[in-house]
């Protein structure tokens, strides 16, 4: 006799409170998606088939798989490429907005199905490109997931090098191991002293990657605000945005100041040095 | 899977496919002439005092490696982790007797952040790479590009900037705010394909024979996965059937490389999975590329060329005992590889201390005295505690470097023409302003 014979029988009724207040669960396991949300993955839908990307990157599809096959993310997590691209092809606006919940951020981004596919489909674009969506539109779900960033972030938005080396904090990568950090523990020296023993000045700094000068974080800056990157960015977290424009403001005034105390050893100067103002 | 030839035959299938889409592989470098001869842009060709070094790209393209007056693009993980990375590579440098800028006035490619979180866009991107494009174009000095990930983007955003003219026109409206304009390299250049040109005067200068010494490489995805007409093959190097860098030099120093069936897996970087979903990271780079390097090929080392897989690779073993998996192969760049055999300091040029996975009983097989470097090297780390000015490979940069991108007497390229004779610097000159609007 099977184990599944052996098991009980018993009937199941829904309960008064479950009566009252219906699952808000679809059978398929999905969310209902309330109004709002409808109206902002309808949006989401048309700016994505409205994408350039879109007709470029999404050629067509021969369902043969080579893409999932060699995905990396496949293999440990409820995802496929070939999913994704077609949910690109002839997914609709719930289908589009259900990817954009999860799904998207299991990707690597390493191109490998780009790379097998036949077709010629920019699989990793367009997956980069429902993930920009999911920023600017700033989907709850986007937010969560993106918390855990807000120091890399900084790092990138006001000096361009997303890691430094004092992120890279024993009790957050204690998965590391004694030694990946260079460790003052190992070696009884500080941190700062460990970067000093780096044979380049520019790598000594533990605050970011390598030391980036005023003007060139200014002219990142100045990017950033010219191509929407801020308006992004402020979609998905507006007091960080803030937090951003108050550092590059006091570093404008840096700068300034900086011109002034300068201006003997700048005379002789020529192009952007002596022409870019922050 | 993803040998050379089963590339070119996707890419010709692909082409088939793609009739009537007006998508075909193109050599890019074409285009980038004729919208220089429309003042577009500006080409940053290389030039003698480059000492370029020629190689051959997938589709058989003739690639110039340049070799001398480099300016150094850092890669933003291997400054923050694994400092002996580009260490390595100034240090080569210098022994080789090659010159270069290493200044505080690049950003990274910003593309990290765009595959992690996409919190930026590709008109950012693009402008973002002109920009470090146009500093080293002002300084006289050629971009060498040490991340693979900045390698994979810089090709995207050339192709991007040549072949979408609003991109393009888009792009140079903002570099003009900073007084800056539209300047794309002639090639865009990984730092393993300088180590490919340099294989004879780094072999010349061999201290240490590796003859015994195993090596898996693991191939990054971004040197070759993303716009791969532009990486560099090999006939002589896996029969020209995978990239030749960095296994070429690896090869040429003595060291068996070895294979194993996951070669052209990713490492598990992920961008966002080995910050916020180490899990994933650690799972993929100690199942699907450790252990076949150490199980299938006894690998010694693990060698690479780019910063987020020397990173997951190394540092996602030691959790592994949780799980039984007591690898701890050491992970290498082919440049800290390279210098250590050439008799690069193991702890004060390739910093092998920042590493995970220990890299001593790789040291002691190479032949080299570590116990005494070690000690060596504590002693400088009191020096340095007591207030002693530290060694550098190259001069510190002046205070007013701190703020401003100043002109180094700088030679500068003209738009197109001959090319001057003297490799040395000269006064400072203005930068020749790109062309007018496009007709
Ligand atoms: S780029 Fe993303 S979808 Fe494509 S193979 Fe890599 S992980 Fe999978
Ligand atoms: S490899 Fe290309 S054609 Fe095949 S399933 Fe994936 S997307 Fe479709």
């Amino acid at each position: 006799m099977s184990i599944v014979a052996r098991l009980p029988r018993r009937t199941l009724s829904l309960t008064e409170e479950e009566e009252a207040a219906p699952p808000t669960m679809e059978l398929t396991g999905r969310r209902r998606m309330t109004a709002e949300e409808r109206g902002t993955a309808a949006t989401i839908f048309q700016e994505f088939r409205a994408d350039r990307r879109h007709r470029e990157f999404v050629v067509g599809c021969l369902n043969c798989g080579e893409c999932t096959t060699g995905c990396p993310a496949a293999r440990f997590y409820d995802f496929s490429p070939r999913e994704m691209l077609q949910i690109a092809q002839n997914g609709d606006a719930t289908t589009l907005w259900d990817a954009m919940q999860e799904k998207i951020w299991a990707c690597c981004q390493c191109y490998t199905c780009n790379m097998r596919c036949r077709f010629g489909n920019d699989i990793a674009g367009i997956i980069s490109v429902m993930r920009e969506l999911s920023v600017s539109h700033g989907l709850e779900s986007t937010r969560r997931t993106l918390a855990p960033f807000g120091r890399s972030l900084t790092l990138l938005m006001t000096v361009g090098t997303q890691v430094a080396s004092d992120m890279i904090q024993p009790d957050f990568f204690r998965d590391w191991g004694p030694f990946a950090t260079g460790s003052d523990k190992v070696w009884q020296v500080s941190a700062e002293v460990m970067r000093k023993a780096i044979p380049s000045d520019v790598l000594q700094t533990t605050r970011s990657s390598w030391e980036v000068s005023v003007q060139t974080s200014l002219e990142l800056f100045r990017i950033y605000e010219e191509t929407g990157v801020l308006d992004m960015l402020r979609g998905l977290d507006p007091d960080l945005t803030e937090m951003l424009i108050d550092i590059i403001e006091e570093r404008r005034e840096e700068f300034v100041e900086a011109r002034e105390r300068f201006q003997d050893q700048l005379a002789g100067q020529t192009g952007p040095v002596t022409t870019f103002s922050g | 899977m993803l040998s050379a030839n089963e590339i070119r035959k996707v890419v010709a299938e692909r082409t088939a496919h793609q009739k009537g889409t007006g998508k075909r592989v193109v050599d890019v470098r074409e285009e980038m002439e004729r919208l220089e001869e429309r003042g577009e842009l500006v080409i940053h060709r290389i030039r003698p005092e480059n000492r370029p070094v020629e190689a051959s790209t997938l589709f058989g393209w003739t690639k110039r490696i340049p070799t001398d007056r480099l300016w150094h693009h850092k890669s933003c993980g291997q400054c923050g982790n694994i400092p002996g990375y580009p260490s390595s590579l100034l240090w080569l440098m210098n022994e080789t007797g090659r010159s270069y800028l290493n200044e505080p006035h690049q950003t990274s490619c910003t593309a990290w952040n765009y595959h992690g979180t996409a919190t930026s866009n590709p008109v950012a991107l693009a402008a973002v790479a002109a920009r470090n494009f146009h500093r080293a174009y002002e300084t006289g000095h050629f971009p060498l590009i040490h991340c693979g990930t900045s390698f994979g983007d810089y090709k995207e955003m050339r192709k991007l900037l040549v072949e979408n003219t609003e991109v393009r026109h888009k792009v140079r409206e903002v570099l003009r705010k900073m007084d800056r304009d539209l300047v794309l390299p002639e090639e865009i250049v990984h730092y393993s394909e300088w180590v490919h040109a340099m294989t004879p005067e780094i072999l010349a200068r061999q201290r240490y024979p590796v003859k015994g010494i195993i090596a898996t490489v693991h191939e990054p995805c971004h040197y070759y996965k993303m716009v791969p007409e532009d990486a560099v093959y090999d006939d002589a190097i896996y029969a020209g059937q995978r990239p030749a860098v960095p296994s070429g030099i690896l090869m040429a120093l003595g060291a068996t490389v070895a294979d194993y069936s996951t070669w052209y897996d990713c490492c598990g970087f992920g961008f966002r999975h080995i910050l916020s979903e180490r899990e994933f990271s650690r799972s993929f780079a100690n199942l699907r590329k450790i252990r076949p390097m150490v199980e299938e090929a006894h690998a010694d080392v693990a060698i690479t060329s780019d910063t987020g897989c020397v990173t997951t690779l190394d540092k996602s073993q030691w959790i592994g005992k949780a799980h039984g998996l007591s690898y701890l192969l050491p992970v290498l760049a082919d440049v800290q590889f390279a210098a250590l055999a050439l008799g690069a300091h193991p702890y004060k040029i390739a910093q092998v201390h920042w590493h995970s996975s220990s890299t001593e009983g790789l040291l002691t097989k190479m032949g080299i005295d570590w116990r005494t470097a070690k000690e060596e090297f504590q002693e400088y780390l009191r020096a340095l505690k007591a207030g002693a000015t530290p060694e550098l490979l190259h001069p510190a940069h002046g205070e007013i470097e701190t703020f401003f991108a100043v002109n180094k007497g700088q030679v500068l390229p003209e738009a197109s023409g001959p090319a001057p004779t003297s490799a040395s610097a000269s006064a400072p000159a203005a930068v020749p302003a790109v062309g007018g609007p496009a007709k």
